[in-house]
Parts: C-alpha cells; sequence; structure tokens
C-alpha cells in the first residue's frame, strides 16, 4: 500500500491504531476456517462512528477492499482478505449501551462478545437465547453478519428471531438505521432482515437493537442412548412430527462420543453408537407433559434414558456436547467443520448418507449437531499437509453437498457461505437468484469494497 | 538479509510445526488472555502469535526477528493453554520459539548481566542483600509498612516491596527440626521468599516444624530459571532446573518438595519436565495444598477483617476449589473470593518490561476490591503479592495482601 494512503488512515485512527507492518498484518491473514492465510495491507483499530465513516470513505474513494473483523471465529473464511486491502476492527466497539427491563431489549454495539451480553441480560432476569458454540469469543456483529445459531434454536429460533434494529454505513460512510424498538414494525424495507447473513457485503454495522425474553421457569435434560445411529435419527423426526418442540435436541455419533470420552473422561457410554441430549422448558407442567412424550418416543425406538439429576449433572451433560469439536479437533491436525442442514424428517437420511460417504473415501468424520434443527456437523479430521488425503476430503465434501441438496437441504445452516462455500452456492440457489444478489450487492457498493468475493460476489 | 543464520532459525522453528498445527485458530484464547482483554488486537493473543510463527516457516514473512517483540509481548500466564480446547502446549512453544530467536535477536546487555548473576551468582546476591535493602531505603521513600516508593527516575512508578537486610536461606538454610519429628521435606523458597517475603518463608517452616515437619531449607537459594526461559535462554534454563533438581533428589530422607511460589514450582516441575526430561524423586507441591491434602490440618479461622482471595495463574487449576474452601473454613471469617480471577498481570520479566501494560491488567480486579471493601487479599504466590501491594497503593487502597500461612503462624504463636 502506497505511504500516503497509510498516512491517510493514521490521520483517522491515529498512528497507535493502524498497523501495516508485515509482523502486525500477518496475525489478521486468518480466521477459524482453515484456509490458505492472506494478510492484509493495513489493519486498522476506529474508536468511534465517525472514524468508521471515515475510513469506509477512504477505501471507497481508493478502492480498498474493507473486510470488518470481530474475534475471527468465522468457519467459511468471511474475514479473510482475500485480495488484501483494509481489515477494519470492531473489537472496541464492545459496549452494552441500555438493557430495559419494561421493554424488554437490549441495545448494544457491534463488538460486544455474546457471552458477555448474555451474561448481563441474566443479571437483570432476561435471556438472550441466541448461543452459537463460540459465544464466548464470538462479537454481536459477526453474530448478525451470519445469522448464528446455536444450540437452543430449535425452540427459541436464531439471531434473526432477535434482531429489531440496526445502525450501519454505507459503502460511502453514511450512517443508515433501520428497524426500532416496537415490537411492529413496518415502515419502509426491513433493513435489519438485510443485514443478516449479509456477511459484511452490504454495509458496516455498528449497532443493534436486540430483542429479549423471559427465561424459562423450569427445565428437565435428557441423555437418552442408543445402540443404532439411524432409530436414534428417527427418535429426531419422530418428536418433532409429534409436535413438540423441546428447547435442545442434539445427536453425538459414536465416534464424537468416543472422542470427547477419551479426553474429558465424563462418564460417556463409549459403546453407544448414538446419544441424543434433549431438554424441554417452560412452565412446570408443561415440561413434566413434554418430557413424558418425548421419553415414550425414545423408548419406543429402544432409547435408554438418563435424567440430569440436578444442575451439575445437567452441565457435565452439556459440557459434553460443547466439547465435542474440541475433542475431536486433538485427533488430528486439520479439522473441517460442515454444518449441512436438512428438513428434519430427513435427518435419517442425511446420518445414513454421512456415514456411507466417510467409508467411501476413507476418511475419520465425526458427526454431532443440531438434530433437532436438521443441522449437522460433519466434521472431517485430515491432514492439510497430506495433499492425496485432502483430494479425497473435497470429493466427501461435494458429495455431502450434493446429498444435502438432494434432501432439499441447504449448504449451511449457520456458518455462512464465505468463501468456503462459494463455489456451491448457484447450486443450491440457482442462476436468477445469484443474479438478483449481483445487482442488490452492486447497486449498493458499485464498487464492491464491502467484503468482496465472499459468496462468490 | 537471508543467510545461513536464518535459514538455520526457520528450520528450528519449523520443528516447533506438530505443536502449532494443533491450533484449530478457533479463536477461544481471546477469552482468557489478560492482554487481549485490554488491547483487543490479534497479536496480543496466543493464537497470533502461533500464527506469526507459522508464517515464518511457511515463507511469509522473511525477517524471522520482526516477530521477537510480539512473542516477547506475553504475560506466560498460560492461561490460553489451560483453557485451550484442543490442549495446545502454547507456553512451551512460545518459550522455545523465544529461545530459537535469541540467535539473532540478542538479549540487550544490561539483561545479559542481570541474568548471569542473578542465576548464576546466588552468593554474591545473596551477599549483597544488605547493601540492596540500605539502597532501597535510603534512595526511596516508604509509602506504608514494608513498601517503597525508589527515588531514581525509571522505577519512581513503582511501589516495591522491601528487600530484607538478611536473606531467608542464611537464617534458616539447613535442616530445621521439628520436635516430634513424624516427616520430612524439603522447602524451596525460590527468590522472592529468599530476599522480600522472609517473613513467609520464616512462616511456613514454623508452622511446619510445629506440625512435627523437619523443613530441608537450601543454604543459598538458586533460581528457578523461569526468568532466563522467558528472556529466551533455554540453555541456563535447563542448567538451572537441573542445578536445582540435583539439590533435591541429592536429599534421601525427604518426602516432598514444598514451594510457595506458583511459577517457580510451574519452572521446576511442569516446564521443567518439558525441557530437560526430567521429574524430581518426591512429589513437589505448595504449601497449602501439602498442609490441607497431606498434613489434613483443620483450624479455626483466625482472620477478623473482610477478607477475599487472588488465585495464581500457575496455582494448580484442580486444587482452585480446595484452595477457596481453605480460605473461608480456615483462615478467614469473614471471605469470599474474587470473581475477577483474572492475572494480576505481573509476570515476572513482563513487569519489568512492560510496567505500564503490567499495571492496566489487573484494573478491574482493583476495581471490585475497592467496590466490595475487602481489608486483606489473600494470595498463595509472592510474584500476585508484589503486584497487588503495587496497584493497590496506586489506587488508594489500605487493603493488605498476605499469604494465608502468616494468619496459620500467627495463631500457632498465640499462647495457649
Amino acid at each position: 500500500m502506497q505511504k500516503v494512503l497509510i498516512e491517510e488512515f493514521e490521520r483517522i485512527v491515529g498512528k497507535q491504531n493502524c498497523f501495516s507492518e508485515i509482523e502486525d498484518t500477518m496475525a489478521y491473514s486468518y480466521d477459524a476456517f482453515p484456509e490458505e492465510p492472506k494478510a492484509p495491507d493495513i489493519v486498522v483499530k476506529p474508536n468511534d462512528y465517525e472514524q468508521i465513516g471515515q475510513i469506509i470513505k477512504l477505501c471507497n474513494e481508493n478502492s480498498i477492499p474493507l473486510i470488518v473483523r470481530g474475534s475471527g471465529t468465522n468457519l467459511s473464511g468471511g474475514t479473510l482478505p482475500v485480495s488484501g486491502g483494509c481489515v477494519m476492527l470492531m473489537t472496541g466497539f464492545n459496549k452494552i449501551l441500555d438493557i430495559n427491563t419494561d421493554d424488554l431489549y437490549a441495545i448494544v454495539q457491534a463488538g460486544v462478545v455474546t457471552q458477555k451480553l448474555a451474561d448481563a441480560v441474566a443479571k437483570k432476569g432476561l435471556l438472550y437465547p441466541p448461543d452459537p458454540a463460540s459465544l464466548k469469543v464470538s462479537t454481536l456483529g459477526g453474530n448478525v453478519a451470519e445469522n448464528s445459531g446455536g444450540l437452543r434454536a430449535l425452540k427459541y429460533g436464531v439471531t434473526s428471531h432477535y434482531l429489531m434494529g440496526v445502525k450501519f454505513f454505507d459503502n460511502e460512510g453514511n450512517l443508515i438505521k433501520g428497524g426500532g424498538k416496537p415490537v411492529k414494525l413496518v415502515t419502509g424495507y426491513n433493513l435489519p432482515g438485510l443485514m443478516l447473513s449479509s456477511e459484511g457485503t452490504l454495509g458496516v454495522m455498528v449497532e443493534f437493537i436486540l430483542k429479549l425474553v423471559p427465561p424459562p421457569q423450569s427445565r428437565k435434560t435428557l441423555l437418552v442412548v442408543y445402540d443404532d445411529l439411524i432409530k436414534a435419527s428417527q427418535t429426531v423426526s419422530d418428536i418433532i412430527s409429534s409436535k413438540i418442540v423441546p428447547a435442545t435436541l442434539e445427536i453425538l455419533d459414536n465416534f464424537t462420543i468416543q472422542t470427547v470420552e477419551k479426553y474429558h473422561h465424563l462418564g460417556l457410554p463409549t459403546s453407544a453408537q448414538a446419544i441424543l441430549l434433549i431438554e424441554v422448558d417452560g412452565h412446570e407442567a408443561a415440561v413434566e407433559d413434554e418430557y413424558k412424550k418425548v421419553a415414550d418416543i425414545c423408548k419406543s425406538l429402544g432409547g435408554q434414558i438418563y435424567i440430569a439429576k440436578d444442575d451439575l449433572e445437567r452441565d457435565s451433560l452439556w459440557q459434553a456436547r460443547r466439547d465435542a469439536l474440541s475433542s475431536l479437533a486433538r485427533l488430528n491436525p486439520t479439522l473441517i467443520l460442515e454444518d449441512a442442514t436438512v428438513p428434519r424428517s430427513k435427518v435419517p437420511a442425511m446420518m445414513q448418507a454421512i456415514s456411507e460417504i466417510a467409508k467411501k473415501y476413507n476418511l475419520l468424520i465425526g458427526t454431532f449437531g443440531h438434530a433437532g434443527d436438521g443441522n449437522l456437523h460433519p466434521t472431517i479430521l485430515t491432514d492439510k499437509r497430506n495433499k492425496e488425503e485432502m483430494k479425497r476430503v473435497e470429493k466427501a465434501i461435494d458429495e455431502i453437498f450434493e446429498i444435502t441438496l438432494k434432501l432439499e437441504g441447504t449448504l449451511s445452516g449457520e456458518h455462512g457461505i464465505g468463501i468456503a462455500k462459494a463455489k456451491y452456492l448457484e447450486s443450491e440457489v440457482g442462476q436468477s437468484t445469484i443474479a438478483f444478489m449481483k445487482k442488490l450487492k452492486f447497486g449498493l457498493d458499485p464498487g464492491n469494497i464491502l467484503n468482496p468475493h465472499k459468496m462468490s460476489l | 538479509m537471508k543467510d545461513n543464520k536464518v535459514d538455520e532459525i526457520v528450520k528450528e522453528l519449523k520443528e516447533l510445526e506438530p505443536l502449532i498445527m494443533q491450533c484449530s485458530k478457533c479463536g477461544t484464547c481471546q477469552s482468557v488472555c489478560p492482554i487481549y482483554d485490554k488491547d483487543l488486537i490479534e497479536t496480543s493473543v496466543a493464537r497470533g502469535k502461533l500464527a506469526l510463527i507459522e508464517a515464518i516457516y511457511e515463507g511469509r514473512i522473511e525477517e524471522a526477528q520482526r516477530i521477537f517483540k510480539h512473542l516477547d509481548y506475553c504475560v506466560m500466564c498460560t492461561r490460553c493453554k489451560q483453557y485451550c480446547p484442543s490442549g495446545v502446549s502454547t507456553d512451551e512453544i512460545f518459550l522455545r520459539a523465544k529461545s530459537i530467536l535469541r540467535k539473532i535477536k540478542e538479549l540487550p546487555n544490561w539483561q545479559k548481566a542481570v541474568l548471569k548473576i542473578i542465576m548464576q551468582k546466588p552468593t554474591l546476591v545473596a551477599k549483597t542483600a544488605p547493601l540492596m535493602h540500605i539502597g532501597l531505603k535510603f534512595g526511596s521513600k516508604q509509602v506504608k509498612e514494608d513498601v517503597f516508593k525508589p527515588l531514581f527516575k525509571e522505577f519512581s512508578q513503582r511501589n516495591i516491596v522491601s528487600i530484607k537486610s538478611r536473606p531467608f536461606t542464611s537464617k534458616y538454610g539447613g535442616l530445621n527440626k521439628a520436635k516430634e519429628e513424624k516427616m520430612r521435606v524439603i522447602f524451596y523458597p525460590g527468590c522472592a521468599i529468599t530476599y522480600i517475603y522472609t517473613n513467609w518463608g520464616e512462616a511456613i517452616v514454623e508452622v511446619l516444624n510445629y506440625y512435627g515437619v523437619s523443613v530441608y531449607v537450601p543454604k543459598t537459594n538458586k533460581c528457578c530459571g523461569i526468568p532466563a526461559a522467558t528472556m529466551g535462554d533455554l540453555d541456563l534454563y535447563k542448567q538451572m532446573v537441573n542445578k536445582n533438581l540435583d539439590w533435591f533428589d541429592s536429599i534421601e530422607d525427604a518426602s516432598y518438595i514444598i514451594t510457595a511460589c506458583p511459577t517457580c514450582q510451574y519452572g521446576l516441575n511442569d516446564m521443567g519436565q518439558k525441557i530437560t526430561k526430567r521429574k524430581a524423586k518426591v512429589p513437589m507441591m505448595d504449601i497449602v495444598v501439602f498442609l490441607k491434602e497431606v498434613l489434613s490440618i483443620n483450624i479455626e479461622p483466625q482472620e477478623e477483617e473482610k477478607s477475599t482471595l487472588h488465585i495464581p495463574c500457575h496455582y494448580e487449576r484442580e486444587k482452585d476449589n480446595m484452595l477457596k474452601e481453605f480460605m473461608s473454613k480456615n483462615i478467614a471469617k469473614d471471605f469470599s473470593s474474587l470473581e475477577n480471577q483474572s492475572c494480576c498481570g505481573f509476570g515476572g520479566t513482563f513487569n519489568i518490561k512492560y510496567y505500564k501494560d503490567s499495571g492496566e491488567i489487573p484494573k478491574s480486579k482493583t476495581q471490585e476490591i475497592k467496590e466490595k471493601g475487602f481489608k486483606k487479599l489473600f494470595t498463595p504466590c509472592p510474584g500476585c503479592a508484589m503486584q497487588l501491594s503495587d496497584v493497590l497503593i496506586k489506587e488508594n487502597l489500605d487493603t493488605k495482601v498476605m499469604h494465608p500461612i502468616e494468619v496459620i503462624y500467627e495463631g500457632i504463636k498465640k499462647p495457649g
């Protein structure tokens, strides 16, 4: 990058918040998606909205790609500076501006860490339900840009169900407001909706109004053990079709169970072919009623039921689920996590297909995930240095996506398209949808400044 | 500047690849890193530092010495390792990488000199302790009991706990026999207790004697070597660990090695084993863990004032709850643990090199102490104690920083 341009950035954010040396920019050459690292030309850390506006303007006028980044936990390469440019850090915008207990909303800046909001809200006796696995680190800006889900999505929905309002800058550095505090609001385009899962390609988000809900009064957590993976998957679709909506309905396959147990010694049944973790919550009487129905379905398909006696046992069960990904990560150097999602009735077929693909390409694939949402996480364990195996991995991924689409599913339930799934996008949405997305994107950002190359734009 | 030396360094860094590749770049370390919490930039946190080492051996950064400053800017609290879902040995990677990079980025001369004297001439340091004690007394002003503010410019921001005129080891060196002896142990005091918190050393020996435990204390304390490791001299570190292990192993009738500095224990035991591939013959443990789990002492709490606890980063994590329980059941009547159990920010050499950053880290902790009105802050680590004394005075708080052993010692000194 030219020295004059660097000086311009320095003038806006100050020298101490501007990084252009290779040993600084290289630390922004990646996110949590395994891909060839690519360093940006410059990294800036603005301190107020005015600086953000000026940076956007500077980038737009000089055709510098602008990649907005929070904690960089993205699993689809959404924050990779593919063609260099400027990475703008939002980590400094980490203030919770208001938690309104009368009208049940919170106003937050984009750099607030999800867990910090959840904790602050809980202290006031309320709940912010979206709980992506990375919530200790991920920022709300990223959550909105990717429309993050989580374990509670089955009953409580994903980030989109909680976004009431948004403030963002457009490509020219103008501050735009969308949505607001009322529960009902239909004035003009649904701009918060436009920003959701836009992956930073349409604007630079700085502030959100988020809906809060009262927490459930009671809950019951079950561990159900199966000697057959397909029966466990069948249980999932049977529960949903009996019109019961648990808060959480998670599945772990045998390989994942064994791996979690190997590293964490939680006392999981390692001979089980699959386990389901189910939590029902709500009013006490309703919880008891739903629990009985769920238990009957599980038993009818050969599941053995264990109920968490207290919060400690409940926590250790959820810990097992949360440890799934990291435990698998310890087995091999490279981990590729997919989040193909199918309609819930297709979960058994999908589980079957994944295990066949693992056999066909002789790969280690652990599968776990939000079975109740049809959102599975087949996780391929490999080594990026093994070129021959990586070819098989690529073929397996192609096939996983092919079967997902055949089952009327989607490429991504919650991780986004980024660069990871860009090449598959058209096969899911079709040519005319891509053309429409392009019209939208280039209408709003003709210079293609905002996070270019993502979603093949 | 591509020459043979650089090629060699790249090759050596490449040997760390199997350890570094375990990092899946999930970013969890951001939630526990005390420096990231303050700076909010990636070069401060383990994931970023690992990526930089990787960038050297993968050829994306050519001048290896450029990344040294980022590796060096680390408290070595090891929280990233403790909480890493993938179990990456960040501490070992950083120490080894720094020592490799030291070959092209030499230690500043003054640091070299200090290291050499502290590590290799412990008797000289012990002999000069009275001089340092006098020097500190005259070259400073007293800010509270036992704490001084040096007058010379570079150190004039600091509140320093005084260096005592007589090192702990010169009074207690050798075997301190208990009257009714039931066991013998070694007590390794480390530098801070030898020269500064000599009263902790005294309390530990006397309390152990009281419970029938005879205590071997080194005649001259040899540094655990951690400062050498963090400055990038792994050879010197290895030497120091070996010297100490030689001495421990030479004592045939000791059943345990007792420490009162979690960082020394980390240096001699955990990291020591990784670097030297050697382990002391008998178990090494913290004094509180020993009192509670080996001697099973059960005393009534004596401390009357509102008390709290800071748990050191290098304390064994699985002993955290034991320590909290010990504090409330056996030490202080009005006790609640700090909610903020993050790093104190000291980090030994980190505090010397990055004093301002080091002081910013515990700000929310001192805030909590202020808001809740704690009068006593207990911590079983002399490093944490020095740092917290300094930052509490800066916040104009009169909270006293103590080791729980001081309360136990007071208790046994009381008649009856």
